[in-house]
């Protein structure tokens, strides 16, 4: 994965950790597992981390407190209410980010 | 948190925290070094490396500052516990990953002072009409 990658997935990482987060409740790591999964091999376990706190404070995401058989608990993530507005206006600007690429990649303007 | 810690404080404790500094932070700092030694070896030097980065970057003390500090401490007891190892914790570029972790929480007395100055500076250029609140800030 490229510098350019890197640079690009810095302004989409909260939004790509809130659309898998709208399919089920996940852990931390299992959201760092799929991304590499995906392809996202660089992805540093710590910037996830620092991304859920960050969604967390927002209120974006319920956090529920797991006991684990090895270590401290676990915080298992879901979306709410809020967050499901945030992921839609984060489609929203997506789509209209894409789009407009989309015409200066064809030339047009 | 300890039972009782909602409580008004005493006359003396108020005093006494003038000249001391916050007696709950002071406690939440030495909870977090007692964690941070707990860890193996090559995370608790990592963790002080982080540390010493934030010292001279991040919050320098403050409730905000404390949770910072406690957030770490989970992150690192649990890539302890998992096993995951130091390099997958901070990637490529550890120091894309401390300037993410820090961005959220409130920035060091310096760094605002510093902006405040700085955006009303370039106000004042503009012609725009704002108080100078760098001077009293």
């Amino acid at each position: 994965m490229g510098k350019q990658m890197t640079e690009m997935l810095k302004g989409t990482l909260e939004g790509i950790v809130l659309a898998i987060l709208s399919g089920r409740s996940a852990y931390g790591y299992e959201i760092t597992a799929w991304l590499r999964d995906q392809g996202f091999t660089d992805i540093a376990e710590g910037t996830i981390y620092a991304l859920l706190v960050r969604i967390e404070q927002r209120g974006l995401v319920d956090v529920e407190k797991v006991p684990s058989e090895k270590g401290p608990p676990r915080k298992v993530y879901s979306l709410n209410a809020q967050g499901r507005e945030y992921l839609e206006e984060f489609w929203r600007t997506w789509s209209f980010l894409a789009e407009r690429l989309e015409q200066l990649r064809k030339g047009g303007q | 948190m300890a039972a009782g810690s909602n409580e008004p404080k005493s006359r003396y404790l108020q005093y006494l925290e003038i000249v001391t500094g916050s007696l709950e932070e002071k406690k939440r700092w030495r909870q977090y070094k007692a964690r941070i030694k707990q860890l193996p070896e090559n995370y608790r030097t990592a963790v002080e490396a982080l540390e010493r980065y934030l010292m001279h970057f991040g919050p320098a003390d403050g409730t905000g500052a404390m949770a910072m500090y406690g957030d770490l401490a989970d992150l690192f007891e649990q890539s302890a516990a998992d096993g995951t190892p130091i390099r997958d914790i901070f990637g490529e570029d550890p120091v894309e990953f401390v300037e993410t972790f820090m961005a959220n929480y409130p920035l060091g007395q310096y760094r605002a002072r510093e902006r405040n100055r700085f955006t009303s500076a370039i106000a004042r250029a503009a012609g725009e009409n704002t108080a100078r609140k760098d001077r009293t800030d």
